[in-house]
C-alpha cells in the first residue's frame, strides 16, 4: 500500500466534493474508470493529465453537463447524481469564457443572479462587488468583444463567482492566453480564490500551472485516476510511470532490483549501487529489472567514480539554467539530461567531454520496467 | 433530468409538413397507376397503360432531349460558375466580395418569370442580340434564337447559375490557402497550383453543384416553356400541356414520377462519384 | 535567379488580368438581361426594339394599374406572409431539433422535409392539385399556403441550422451552469442569439414564396393568382413591355433587400460561403 494517504489534506477539513466510483462511458470508449476523489472544503484541486484522459469529462459530470454511468458524487455533503445543473450551485469558467455575446459585461456578470429572483437593487450591487474583485469596476457596460482575452477572462470569473457556488470549476481557463498574462491571471485566480476560499476544481494539461496553484493535484491518464497529493508529493515521489513521466522532466535508467529491507529496496545500475524507496516495487522480487526515473535537476557531474559514464552531446540554453545533454550508452534513448545553473556550463563541460554522473540517494524513484 | 426539452413541441410541426408532402406525392403514385378516362377529371381503375405510354418514341423522345438539356445545362453553368465562385472567395476586397455576391445571388430570387422574360428581350427577332447584330450590318436577317436549344439553355444556364456558384464557393471557402501556398513553395506556377490542388480538394462541391443544377433544371418548367415555345419541349412543359390542355392527369402523374425516378437515380450516381472524393476533402 | 523572377512575375500579372476578365465577363452576362429590360421599360414603343426611338414611363403606368397585378400582388403578400411565417416557425423548430437531438426517424423526416430542393416543383405542384381533387376541396389559399411552406421549408432549415452549428453550445451550458432551466436557457440565450438567423431564413422564404411560379401555376386558381402567375398570363396575351417596367421594379426592390440583408446579416455566412470567425 502507499505510504500517502490520498485524502490527507481532506482529513483536516469537512468534505467539498466527494466522488464515490464514479464512471462514464461515450458508447463503447469507456472515459472514466470508477473515480474516487474527496476534495476538502475551501480546496483547491486541479485535475492534470494530457488530452482525452477524462479530466473534462470528470469536470463535467461534477457540473452536470454529463449524466454518469456509475458512482456518486456529494457536494457540501448533498448526493448531487440525479440534480440537473441549473439546480447545482456550482459555478464554470469555461475554456473560450463563454460569455453571453449579446449581453452587456454587468448582464453577463447579473446573469445567475436574476436566474435566482434576486432584488434587482442587490443585484447591482453584488454585480458592483464581483466586478470590483475581477478589477473591471468600470466595464460593466462594456461588450464582451470589446474586451482583451484577460478581461473576458475576468468578467467569466465573475460571472461564475457572484452566484457564491459551492464549488468553482476551471476548464483550461488559461490555455487562450498568451504567457506573461497566463502567469499573472494565475496569480491573481489563486488570491481570489485563497479569499473567497471558495472550492476550485481546476482542470489542465499544463504541469507547471499545476503545480505553481495547487494545494493538490489528481494526475489522471486513460480514464484512471492515477496519483493525487501535493505538488511536491507529485514531484518528488511519483507512485506511477506516468505520473513520473508526465510531471516534469525525467531520465530513465534501466537498472535490477536486488535487495529489499524494510522501507527501502538496493538496486543495481551497472556497477553502481542506488538506495530508492521501496513503495513503488509492490510485487517485485530480486533480479527483477525496474527503470529508475531521475529529475534532469537531480543529476550531477561527478568526478570520476559517478555510476554512469557518458560523453557531453550538446547544451540547451534555457536563461536560468543550462540543459547539458549527455550520450550515455546504459540511459533508456541513450541519453540523459543534467541540468545545471548558469552560464558557464559549456566551458566546464564542453561538448565531446567524457564525463562522470551521479544523483543522491533519495531522487531516484524506480518502477518495474515495462520494457521487455 | 430530460435530456430532450421540447423534442415533441419541435418535432410535431415538422411531422405536420412532412405528411404533407408525402399526401401529395402519394396522390402522385396513385394517380400514375389509373387509367385515364377522356372527357373526365376522375380517373378510372388500375391500369399500367401510363407507363406503357411512356415507351412510344414520342415521349421517350422527349426524356432523352430533357437529359440532354439539363447535361448540358449543368456542364455549362459549371464551367460560367466556377470561375466567378473562386473570385468571389479569394478576393480581399470588401466592396468587391459584396457586389459578386449580390450580383450572383439576386437571380436566385427573381423568379423564373422575371428571368425568363429578360431573356425573351435579349434573345428575341427584335431583341436585344439581333438588333445589334442587324444595326452592325454582320447579319441580314434576325439570327433566330428564341424557340431553340440554345436559346433554353442559355436561359437555363442563366437560372441555374446563382446556386451553382453558392455550392462551388461553400466548397472553395473550406480550401485553406496554404495548402496552394505550399504548392508554389515546392515549385508549382498558380496555373499548376490550381489544377493539382484546389481544383482536386473543390472537387465534391462540382459535383454536388452540377447533381443540384441537373435537378433544378429538369424542374425548369417557365423557361423551356416561355422560350421554347412548344418547339422544345422538356418533361415539366409536358406534364403542364398533359395536365392543362387534355386533362390527362394519370399520364402526367406517371410522367411525374418517372421524372423523379430518373432525378433520383442522377443524384445517386453524383453521391457515388462523390465518395472517394470526399476522402480527399477531408482534413 | 533575378532574370528568371522577371518573366514569371509578367506571367503572373498576365494571368491576374486574363482571370478577372473572365470574371467580368460572367458579371456581364449575369447582369445584360436586367440591364436589356431595363432599358426596354422605358421604351416608348409597345413592340420590343433596340435601340429605343423615344422613352416614356407609360409601361410603368399600366404595370402599376392593371388589375391582375394588383390582385396578384394582394394575393401574394397574403401567402407569402403567412407561408414564410409558418415555414420559419416549422423549419426553425425541425432545425433545433436536428442539431440538437438524436430521435427516430429524424433522418427520413430530413429527407422528406428537404426532397423539395430536388423534387420537381411541377411534380409537387401537380401532387397538391391532385391531393385538392381527391379530397375534393377547391383551390384555396390554404392550398396555396401548404403548398410554399412545403417549398420554402428546406431554405428555412438551413439558415437556422447554419446559425445554430455556429453558436457556441457552451453559451447554453454556460447558462444551466448559473441557474437556467431549458426553456429560460433557450429564452434569453438561445433565441436572442439565433435572431440574425431566423431573420434571414424568414427572409428568404419570403421572397422565394412571393416569386414561386411553376407549383403555384397548378395550384392557384382565378381568385388566388400569385404575381408571378399573373405575369405569366400577361406575356400569353400582350407582347408590350409592361412587364419589363414591373421585372425593373423587382428586380432593384430584390437586389435592395439582399443589399440590406448582407449589410446587416452578412450573406456569406448565411449562405456558408464564408466562415464566422
Amino acid at each position: 500500500m502507499s505510504s500517502i494517504p490520498p485524502d490527507v489534506a481532506s482529513q483536516t477539513r469537512p468534505v467539498g466534493v466527494q466522488i464515490d466510483g464514479v464512471t462514464k462511458r461515450f458508447g463503447d470508449a469507456t472515459a472514466l474508470h470508477e473515480a474516487w476523489l474527496k476534495i476538502g472544503q475551501g480546496e483547491f484541486m486541479t485535475l492534470l493529465g494530457p488530452s482525452g484522459c477524462g479530466k473534462t469529462t470528470l469536470l463535467n459530470l461534477i457540473a452536470g453537463f454529463l449524466e454518469a454511468d456509475g458512482g456518486e458524487i456529494f457536494v457540501s455533503g448533498s448526493l448531487m447524481t440525479e440534480t440537473p445543473p441549473y439546480d447545482r450551485e456550482i459555478g464554470v469558467v469555461f475554456q473560450n469564457y463563454a460569455l453571453f455575446p449579446h449581453m452587456s459585461v454587468a448582464k453577463n456578470v447579473g446573469y445567475g443572479l436574476r436566474m435566482r429572483g434576486v432584488p434587482k437593487r442587490e443585484i447591482e450591487q453584488r454585480v458592483a462587488e464581483a466586478l470590483a474583485l475581477v478589477k473591471l469596476a468600470a466595464f460593466g457596460d462594456r461588450k464582451p468583444r470589446q474586451l482583451s482575452g484577460g478581461q473576458q477572462q475576468r468578467v467569466a470569473l465573475a460571472r461564475a463567482l457572484v452566484i457564491r457556488p459551492k464549488v468553482l470549476l476551471l476548464d483550461e481557463p488559461f490555455s487562450a492566453l498568451d504567457k506573461n498574462l497566463r502567469g499573472s491571471m494565475q496569480v491573481e485566480l489563486k488570491e481570489i480564490q485563497r479569499k473567497l476560499g471558495v472550492t476550485t476544481i481546476f482542470v489542465t494539461h499544463d504541469q507547471s500551472e499545476a503545480l505553481s496553484m495547487s494545494d493538490r493535484i489528481a494526475v489522471m491518464s486513460d480514464g484512471r485516476i492515477r496519483q493525487v497529493g501535493t505538488p511536491d508529493e507529485i514531484y518528488r515521489r511519483p507512485l506511477d510511470p506516468f505520473v513520473a513521466a508526465f510531471v516534469g522532466d525525467v531520465n530513465v535508467l534501466p537498472a535490477r532490483l536486488e535487495r529489499r529491507l524494510g522501507d527501502m529496496a538496493t538496486v543495481a545500475l551497472g556497477e553502481g549501487r542506488v538506495q530508492v524507496r521501496a513503495e513503488t516495487l509492490d510485487g517485485l522480487v530480486p533480479g527483477a529489472a525496474v527503470d529508475l526515473f531521475v529529475r534532469p535537476d537531480a543529476m550531477r557531474f561527478a568526478d570520476a567514480d559517478g555510476v554512469l559514464a557518458g560523453t557531453v552531446a550538446t547544451h540547451v540554453y534555457q536563461g536560468s539554467h543550462v540543459d547539458v545533454l549527455v550520450d550515455v550508452p546504459a540511459a533508456r534513448g541513450g541519453r540523459v539530461t543534467v541540468r545545471v545553473p548558469g552560464h558557464e556550463a559549456p566551458g566546464r563541460w564542453p561538448a565531446g567531454a567524457h564525463v562522470s554522473l551521479d544523483f543522491a540517494a533519495g531522487d531516484a524513484v524506480a518502477f518495474a520496467s515495462d520494457a521487455k | 433530468m430530460n435530456k430532450r426539452p421540447f423534442l415533441a413541441l419541435f418535432v410535431t410541426p415538422a411531422v405536420l409538413a412532412a405528411l404533407a408532402s408525402a399526401a401529395a406525392l402519394a396522390a402522385i403514385l396513385q394517380y400514375a397507376f389509373r387509367a385515364y378516362v377522356p372527357g373526365s377529371l376522375d380517373p378510372g381503375g388500375f391500369s399500367l397503360s401510363n407507363f406503357e405510354a411512356l415507351l412510344r418514341p414520342l415521349y421517350a423522345q422527349v426524356f432523352v432531349q430533357t437529359v440532354w438539356i439539363c447535361l448540358l445545362t449543368a456542364f455549362i453553368t459549371l464551367v460560367v460558375a466556377y470561375p466567378l465562385a473562386f473570385a468571389l472567395v479569394r478576393t480581399r476586397n470588401v466592396a468587391l466580395k459584396s457586389f459578386l455576391l449580390i450580383t450572383a445571388v439576386t437571380p436566385l430570387f427573381l423568379g423564373e418569370v422575371v428571368r425568363t422574360y429578360s431573356w425573351i428581350i435579349v434573345l428575341g427577332n427584335t431583341g436585344f442580340i439581333n438588333s445589334i447584330l442587324m444595326g452592325l450590318g454582320l447579319v441580314e436577317r434576325p439570327v433566330q434564337m428564341m424557340f431553340t436549344t440554345f436559346g433554353v439553355v442559355v436561359a437555363l444556364v442563366h437560372v441555374t447559375l446563382p446556386v451553382m456558384v453558392i455550392m462551388l464557393a461553400a466548397a472553395l471557402s473550406h480550401i485553406d490557402v496554404d495548402y496552394e501556398k505550399a504548392a508554389t513553395s515546392l515549385g508549382a506556377g498558380p496555373v499548376k497550383a490550381f489544377l493539382t490542388v484546389t481544383l482536386p480538394l473543390s472537387m465534391p462541391g462540382v459535383v454536388a453543384g452540377v447533381s443540384t443544377a441537373f435537378a433544378w433544371t429538369f424542374s425548369a418548367f417557365a423557361t423551356p416553356q416561355m422560350i421554347g415555345g412548344g418547339r422544345v419541349s422538356m418533361i415539366s412543359t409536358l406534364v403542364y400541356q398533359l395536365g392543362f390542355a387534355s386533362f390527362n392527369f394519370p399520364f402526367a402523374a406517371a410522367l411525374s414520377i418517372t421524372g423523379i425516378a430518373l432525378t433520383f437515380a442522377v443524384l445517386a450516381m453524383a453521391k457515388q462519384a462523390i465518395r472517394p472524393l470526399e476522402k480527399i476533402g477531408a482534413h | 535567379m533575378r532574370r528568371r523572377l522577371i518573366p514569371a512575375r509578367i506571367g503572373e500579372r498576365i494571368l491576374k488580368v486574363a482571370g478577372w476578365s473572365v470574371v467580368a465577363l460572367i458579371v456581364a452576362f449575369i447582369i445584360l438581361p436586367a440591364v436589356v429590360v431595363a432599358i426596354s421599360a422605358f421604351n416608348d414603343r409597345a413592340i420590343l426594339t433596340f435601340p429605343p426611338q423615344s422613352w416614356s414611363l407609360r409601361w410603368f403606368r399600366r404595370a402599376f394599374t392593371y388589375r391582375d397585378f394588383a390582385v396578384g400582388f394582394q394575393n401574394g403578400l397574403i401567402i407569402t406572409a403567412f407561408a414564410s411565417s409558418i415555414a420559419l416557425v416549422v423549419g426553425a423548430g425541425f432545425a433545433f431539433a436536428i442539431d440538437r437531438y438524436s430521435f427516430r426517424g429524424k433522418r427520413a423526416l430530413e429527407a422528406m422535409l428537404t426532397s423539395p430542393l430536388v423534387i420537381p416543383h411541377f411534380t409537387i405542384g401537380l401532387g397538391f392539385l391532385i391531393l385538392a381533387a381527391q379530397v375534393h376541396a377547391t383551390r384555396t389559399f390554404a392550398l396555396v399556403i401548404v403548398c410554399h411552406v412545403v417549398l420554402v421549408l428546406p431554405f428555412v432549415m438551413r439558415s437556422v441550422y447554419v446559425s445554430l452549428r455556429n453558436l457556441d453550445g457552451r453559451l447554453e451550458l454556460a447558462a444551466a451552469s448559473l441557474g437556467a432551466r431549458p426553456g429560460m436557457a433557450l429564452w434569453t440565450v438561445t433565441l436572442p442569439l439565433l435572431i440574425p438567423g431566423l431573420f434571414s431564413g424568414w427572409l428568404f422564404a419570403a421572397i422565394l414564396s412571393f416569386n414561386e411560379f411553376t407549383a403555384s401555376l397548378f395550384v392557384t386558381a382565378q381568385a388566388t393568382q400569385t404575381l408571378p402567375v399573373a405575369m405569366y398570363n400577361y406575356v400569353r396575351e400582350y407582347a408590350d413591355p409592361t412587364l419589363a417596367a414591373l421585372s425593373v421594379i423587382y428586380i432593384v426592390v430584390t437586389a435592395g433587400l439582399l443589399t440590406l440583408a448582407n449589410q446587416f446579416l452578412g450573406l456569406g455566412k448565411v449562405l456558408n460561403v464564408e466562415h464566422a470567425r
